[in-house]
């Protein structure tokens, strides 16, 4: 009975980095590097919420497209100073310099916003409905509702839209994109806004979940969306999604079975195991 | 202006060598400050660590962002192992084998991984390996560390000072740079760098790829090892929150801002961003700011490092032309005004 409460738990916390996961799998598509800065777009995105909820109020609806667009922005400044340049460049000179720009965007964080942990308000706490002898929160439905809501509308923005098109055909080979006349430039800035704001959304949740915000939040959270991804298959949305609700419901069923500390060891364990056995991921392509 | 320095280092190397020698040895003599001395041998430490990650990640191509995974595992041995009285100087080897052992094994799955998926087993690697030092309390005292771990002895001196302590890593400094230097210019470092160009034509010209990164990855691991090792005894306490991925990341970026597959680039790059951030020390919390932006700025403007030649690949003609055009589009703007 316990496993099973601890598995609905994970369910919850995995739909959480589903979502931190597919933001990333949309960034990796579209821009094709690998970013370290991603875990504290994510922070900026639940202190963004934090800041909203105190001025505005609690209204959590406004409060997510506040994370949405506050990363959004962020996400526009990185990829300025980030990828921009360096899109044909060697791939690792960009990636040390989302390292460098995450440890600025923390540092300024942890300066302008303070260092201690700020608590966010709870949502219909002490509330949940009882299936035969687990009690699931109307909290962890919300959240898991947000993540299948969001990850449905992107799907539909990017099967149905001009835009979404256009997104999928850079990810897919940007110098034929830019033969048949989308304008890359734009593209990737786009896709990577929208990768961005969804990180933001899901710092949203992730505050809300642990009912504090924290500067240093980002660096795991950002971990666990990377593994997430890579787990389902580089770039691939759907994988991302699994790959994050498995790596949820393992940290939790882990946790459950040993001790509380241990909890982001099962998450990196199982990347590795993972990367050994299959490194192309649950869902990638061959030959990558 | 690297290139000349590079020729004029060419024509006088022994001497040079000699005066740089005679130069360290003589430093403590010179600095009264145990604060200054004990930043001094700080650098030491980063010069053996972003060395030993310059040998996996500048010399056979591979990406290891995890190094303080390896560092780990050489502080911890010798704390360990030490305060069940095995005598320090022996351990400073015996912590190089079992990180070297460490790396041996790392190597095995990432043997078929290259670019990213290589990069984030190191990383999940050095990240299990801290939390479990963080959790296994019984041997690795947990949240609490490890304390009062032993100093050695040094020609009948207790090397306790910073004085006294920097000869000992100045030692291993030494040994470091000189093993690195003859390995590379031996039969295994031209091999690595084979693989690091073209792994595929490595191959069909007979390099064992499997063997090479193999050893590239203990070489690599006994050396951060070692000088994890070094550090236990000179800070006398650690704990697992000194091996945190950020200072993976650290390492990383000495090794990236001296200049990646050059001798000299990781102690070029150790010695600027130990400088820099205690000369910003007074600064507090925007120092790692000004460090954030400096690793940033870089990689903008110098992208192969400050050691590395403008000749490199890394430094390519399109990031070259496309600095140039900003530069003058600057200056155009001036003249309007």
């Amino acid at each position: 009975m316990y496993l099973l409460e601890q598995l609905v738990n994970g369910i919850c916390q995995g739909s959480i980095y589903a979502l931190m996961a597919i933001g990333y799998a949309v960034i990796y598509g579209v821009v094709g590097l690998v970013t370290f800065t991603y875990g504290e777009i994510i922070m900026m995105g639940s202190f963004s919420a934090f800041y909203y909820f105190i001025i505005f109020g609690d209204n959590l609806v406004f409060a997510l497209i506040a994370g949405f667009i506050t990363a959004a922005v962020v996400g526009i400044v990185v990829h300025k100073v980030c990828y921009q340049r360096f899109l044909d460049a060697p791939r690792y000179i960009s990636l040390i310099c989302t390292i460098g720009m995450s440890m600025f965007l923390k540092n300024f964080a942890t300066i302008v916003f303070g260092s201690e942990m700020k608590g966010m308000p709870a949502f219909m706490s002490g509330k949940y409905i009882e299936l035969g002898s687990i009690r699931i929160a109307y909290m962890q439905l919300l959240i898991i509702g947000v993540v299948i809501v969001l990850s449905l509308l992107l799907t539909v923005y990017l099967k149905n839209t001009r835009m979404g098109m256009k997104l999928r055909a850079v990810s897919q080979d940007k110098k034929a994109a830019a033969l048949v006349g989308i304008n890359v430039k734009t593209t990737t800035l786009i896709g990577n806004c929208i990768g961005c704001g969804l990180g933001g959304v899901a710092g949203v949740l992730l505050g809300i979940y642990y009912n504090s915000v924290l500067p240093t939040m980002g660096g795991m959270a950002g971990l666990k969306a990377f593994s997430a991804m890579v787990l389902g298959g580089l770039g691939s949305i759907g994988g991302a999604a699994v790959g994050g609700t498995l790596i949820g419901i393992v940290e939790n069923l882990g946790i459950a079975v040993t001790s509380s500390g241990l909890r982001d060891v099962f998450a990196f364990l199982l990347l590795v195991i993972i990367l050994v056995v299959k490194p192309q991921g649950l869902f990638g392509k061959k030959g990558n | 202006m690297i290139d000349k320095l590079k020729n004029f280092y060419d024509k006088r190397k022994t001497i040079i060598l000699l005066v740089l020698l005679a130069a360290a040895i003589a430093l403590p003599f010179l600095i009264d400050k145990g604060s200054v001395m004990s930043i001094i041998v700080r650098i030491l430490f980063y010069v053996i660590l972003a060395s030993s990650l310059n040998i996996i990640n500048g010399y056979s191509g591979q990406f290891n962002i995890g190094h303080a995974g390896f560092v780990l595992i050489g502080s911890y041995t010798l704390s360990i192992l030490a305060h069940m009285n095995w005598p320090v100087w022996l351990l400073f080897l015996v912590a190089g084998v079992v990180t070297s052992l460490v790396g041996f094994l790392v190597s095995l799955p990432t043997l078929r991984l290259r670019g990213i998926y290589l990069a984030l087993v190191t990383l999940g690697f050095s990240e299990i390996l801290r939390l479990v030092a963080l959790n296994w309390t019984s041997l690795t005292g947990g949240p609490m560390g490890i304390k009062g771990i032993p100093t050695p002895w040094f020609f009948g001196l207790r090397a306790s000072s910073p004085h006294n302590y920097y000869f000992i890593v100045l030692l291993f400094v030494i040994l470091c740079l000189f093993t690195s230097h003859r390995v590379i210019n031996s039969k295994v470092g031209r091999a690595w760098m084979s693989i690091r160009e073209d792994d595929h034509a490595a191959m069909s010209l007979g390099v064992n790829i499997a063997k090479y990164k193999s050893i590239n990855f203990m070489f690599g691991a006994f050396w951060a090892g070692v000088g994890g090792a070094l550090m236990a005894p000179f800070y006398t306490f650690i704990d697992s929150s000194m091996f945190s991925l950020d200072e993976g990341f650290n390492i990383l970026s000495m090794v990236i801002i001296g200049g990646q597959g050059t001798l000299i680039g990781p102690v070029v790059g150790s010695v600027v961003v130990n400088l820099t951030t205690e000369l910003f020390r007074f600064a507090n919390e925007a120092r790692l700011l000004i460090y954030a932006i400096m690793i940033i700025s870089m990689m903008w403007l110098r992208p192969q490092g400050l050691a590395g030649t403008s000749r490199s690949v890394i430094a390519n003609r399109s990031l070259g032309r496309d600095r140039g055009a900003f530069f003058r589009k600057l200056f155009k703007k001036k003249e309007v005004k």
